[in-house]
């Protein structure tokens, strides 16, 4: 297994290398100009003012020129500089990744805790009400679009009930707690912060829990077909007869292979939750990879639009890979050629 | 045991244990909400910050280098300039110059520094500093360096005494300066930094990433915390000079849309709501909340190019001018932010320079159709629209251009609509040109001078270019660019009597239609004061106080 996981590992760089020049090249060939963002609409007919710009960001250059100086710079880990924010594209994302990867991580949560609990109860009560009702469940969140579903939630819990607090990671006052992981529930832990804990946690609910309904839904579908197969065979019956209790069963002996295909979509959910968390950092007002491939998208910011394109493609590698890997040791049959 | 009769027994052990999970977990949110102080609440303690809820379009944090409506916000509270515009935003107010003069042809302007005055780490704002900061911001080549463009020298004969010289006439000059990119920065710790202002400072600097996380102004206010697409803090600066703030620190809060700040602002999430579009407005209904709407001096307009490549017949001046007979303007105010703004004549605001007595502008069916057919154009025509897909100042372009075509309609034309991001609308008017779009503007002081080099069709001119004028000469009006020169050289009581004239030429080119000026709503808690609308520098915090 250890010999795959290097062969996938010595591939990952060549598909990067892949993504980044589709990327470089869609990202150039797209019609716009990217200096309205730096100089401003006043002086964009200002010849002298375009030039120095361009000379500047080296948009003076020729796109083959561009697109090897940006290989060159990739290789020795620098993304560019975002011509939005002004700093290095690799520090705008690890200052924005664990906004998103404490949204993603709770929402995977919030999905996958609910969504496998929903899958063995719908499994359990098979063409029952409980069926019926986590069946309905699941559908409306993986159909409803995030974006509309956090409106609602954020209509109805914040701004109508004021039970949970509205917009963004913390309350619009509070100074986010001194920077260790990038995780306010932890650096606040950290910091020994506990109002700000709180503060972090209860900005979390509702948009964790819109994000983590549209994988709820699948998940739990997924479960549920898994189990209703595996409730069937004849390990379970013999489980049963042996004299194990139903939890023990359900959970033991069926959940754990039902799990299998499941554990697939989890990891596909995960990097899905990174790149597809736009809108919901938009909603949220989550300054997070979301928002922020919102904004170089916008503004045609060229390096923040690779960093994030290059962050989203070794994700969902990534994701892949760890996927693959997990088979292994869910399912003993798997082996690795 | 039957099955049925355990799952039942299961059932209601399990309806019992989400009962008993909802009880657990109501007292956690309450607490989680309690802690975190999330709930409405009326008016916040005097010593909390105050949160202003508004879009942020920061491009930069150095003076030099800035160009946006949240960067005026941050550059005029944190980097004083020499002059201010006072609350009626007209008179010009001393900052760290007391006193100033010029000389009779406008060509030579001296400014006396306050020798009080004081940088945040507390050296002294010397002369040396302002003519560094002014040759910087031409130097660096940036979005607000036009700012000093035509000037030939700054010399500082001594520490606080500062000499403009410059190539030709200008009466606007100290109106240029009420801009707040033009701000004395502290030269020893930007230099110390990577900044420079030489001749080469476009390459030669280094100083952006720095001025991104620090400040070095002498304003009412320091920079304490910038997070990109998230939030930018303010704290007081303890060296201020003037009157000590009433609010020590305060948040900008990135806050997109307009229903996202009201939101915020009834729940007490917010003090000040930035953007809120007159039909938003209404929808508050929070007693704690003070909204006002005052006359702004942003206007949207629409645009005709005759030189633009996809055009389908010629925009003679007579097409123009029917165009402009066509348009409703009432309905448009009362169809784009509710009746919630004011007609405009010509490319200048109402208000400044030159704009009183100007004739409104009013809707004439017959005589649009009489100018057609005058030009063979009787049956009507076909014409493209592009626009930036965007809601500004309340204005939504794309409902704009749909009440366009509705009014163009009625005189035989068709206007086609294409919704385009920003930058890629850019890069079409600065391309083939676009024959019919719709745009805005808000000014950068006060001053007409600004409004004429921007959009008189004199050879040069970004409007002229965009309108094509290298590709119909028709369009170009060196009369405009004659009477700006003789305005500019001008005693102030006379310079209105030229900006007229060029104002009234404007409104015959036909190129530029200004089609509303909205107002600006003011939503703000009503336990805070001093909230108001300024023409350079959008919201003066130092003026705010919270009861």
């Amino acid at each position: 297994m250890y010999r795959y996981i290097i062969r996938r590992l010595i591939a990952m760089p060549l598909l990067l290398l892949g993504i980044v020049s589709i990327a470089f090249l869609i990202t150039h060939f797209t019609k716009g100009d990217p200096l309205i963002s730096i100089i401003g609409e006043r002086q964009m007919d200002n010849p002298i003012v375009i030039a120095a710009a361009k000379a500047r960001w080296g948009l003076d250059r020729s796109l083959p020129e561009q697109y090897l100086i940006y290989v060159g710079n990739l290789l020795t880990g620098d993304l560019g500089t975002s011509l939005r924010t002004k700093q290095g594209v690799g520090l705008d994302l690890l200052q924005r990744l664990p906004a998103t990867l404490e949204l993603v991580v709770a929402a995977m949560l919030v999905g996958s805790l609910i969504g496998v609990t929903l899958g063995v109860a719908a499994a359990h009560y098979r063409d029952r009400a409980a069926d019926h009702f986590a069946r309905l469940f699941a559908l409306i969140g993986s159909s409803l679009p995030v974006f509309w579903s956090g409106l609602i939630l954020l209509f109805i819990f914040w701004y109508t009930l004021g039970v949970l607090p509205g917009p963004g990671r913390l309350d619009t006052r509070s100074m986010a707690p001194p920077y260790v992981t990038g995780f306010y529930t932890i650096d606040s832990l950290v910091a020994g912060d506990l109002r700000i804990f709180a503060e972090s946690i209860s900005h979390l609910i509702l948009p964790a829990c819109v994000l983590g309904w549209a994988v709820m839904g699948i998940i739990s579908r997924l479960v549920r077909a898994s189990m209703l197969d595996v409730l069937n065979q004849d390990y379970i019956l013999a489980a049963r007869a042996k004299g194990a209790s139903e939890p023990r069963v359900l959970v033991n002996h069926a959940l754990r292979n039902a799990l299998i295909p499941t554990l697939t979509i989890v990891g596909f959910s995960f990097a899905y939750l990174i790149t597809g968390a736009v809108l919901s950092e938009a909603i949220f007002s989550w300054p997070g990879m979301g928002s922020y491939a919102v904004d170089a998208a916008r503004n045609l910011d060229y390096p923040a639009i690779m960093g994030v394109t290059i962050v989203g493609g070794a994700a969902f590698l990534l994701t892949n890979l760890v996927t693959d890997i997990a088979y292994a040791f869910v399912d003993p049959r798997i082996r690795f050629g | 045991m039957k099955k049925g009769m355990m799952n039942t027994v299961r059932s209601r052990g399990a309806a019992t244990a989400t009962r008993r999970a909802l009880l657990l977990a109501a007292p956690v949110l309450a607490g989680l909400a309690g802690a975190s102080g999330f709930l409405p609440t009326s008016a916040q303690a005097a010593d909390t910050p105050l949160v202003i809820a508004r879009a942020m379009d920061i491009n930069s944090l150095d003076p030099a280098r800035t160009w946006c409506d949240t960067c005026q916000i941050y550059v005029s509270n944190v980097y004083e300039g020499l002059i201010g515009l006072g609350p009626d935003n007209k008179t010009l107010v001393p900052r760290l110059a007391t006193k100033w003069e010029s000389n009779a042809d406008q060509t030579q302007f001296t400014f006396h520094l306050d020798p009080t005055a004081v940088f945040s780490d507390g050296s002294p704002v010397e002369a040396k500093d302002v003519k560094w900061s002014w040759e910087r911001l031409h130097n660096i080549k940036g979005g607000p360096s036009f700012m000093m463009d035509g000037v030939k020298s700054i010399e500082a004969p001594d520490a606080h005494t500062v000499v403009v010289t410059m190539d030709a006439p200008n009466s606007e000059f100290l109106g240029i300066l009420t801009a707040p990119y033009t701000g004395a920065i502290n030269s020893d710790v930007a230099i110390a930094n990577g900044a420079n202002a030489n001749a080469d400072a476009d390459k030669s600097d280094t100083s952006e990433a720095w001025f991104m996380a620090n400040s070095a102004g002498s304003g009412p206010y320091v920079l304490a915390d910038y997070k990109a697409d998230d939030e930018l803090r303010f704290k007081a600066n303890p060296n201020y000079k003037g009157t000590k703030v009433g609010i020590s620190e305060v948040v900008i809060k990135n806050t997109k849309d307009a229903v996202a700040q009201a939101q915020l602002l009834e729940s007490g999430g917010a003090d000040i709501a930035m953007q809120i579009d007159p039909d938003t407005a209404k929808t508050i209904k929070s007693d704690s909340v003070a909204i006002e709407t005052v006359p702004s001096y942003n206007f949207v307009y629409v645009a005709v190019s005759p030189g633009a490549k996809g055009n389908t017949v010629k925009l003679t001046k007579e097409v123009r001018q029917a165009i402009g007979y066509a348009l409703d303007y009432n309905g448009t105010v009362e169809f784009t932010v509710a009746g919630q703004g004011k007609l405009q004549s010509a490319p200048i605001p109402n208000g400044f320079p030159g704009t009183d007595g100007l004739p409104t502008p009013t809707q004439d069916i017959a005589k649009a159709k009489e100018l057609l057919e005058k030009a063979g154009l009787g049956n009507g025509f076909e014409i493209n629209a592009e626009f930036p897909n965007m809601n500004v100042y309340g204005v939504d372009l794309s409902l704009l251009m749909q009440k366009v075509q509705q009014d163009l309609a009625k005189v035989n034309i068709k206007v086609g609509l294409t919704p385009l991001e920003f930058s890629v609308w850019r890069t079409h008017v600065r391309g083939d040109g676009i024959p019919l779009t719709a745009v805005f503007y808000a000014p950068d002081y006060f001053g007409s001078a600004q409004y004429i080099q921007y959009f008189a069709m004199t050879e040069g001119t970004p409007w002229w270019k965009r309108a094509g004028g290298a590709n119909d000469a028709s369009i170009t009006n060196a009369k405009e660019g004659d009477l700006l020169k003789q305005a500019l050289a001008a005693p102030e009581a006379e310079k209105d009597k030229f900006f007229h004239d060029i104002a009234m030429e404007m409104i015959n080119d036909r190129v530029i239609i200004p089609l509303v000026s909205p107002n600006v709503v003011l939503a703000h808690a009503k336990s805070v004061k001093g909230v108001r609308y300024s023409a350079c520098c959008n919201l003066p915090l130092d003026e705010i106080t919270r009861e």
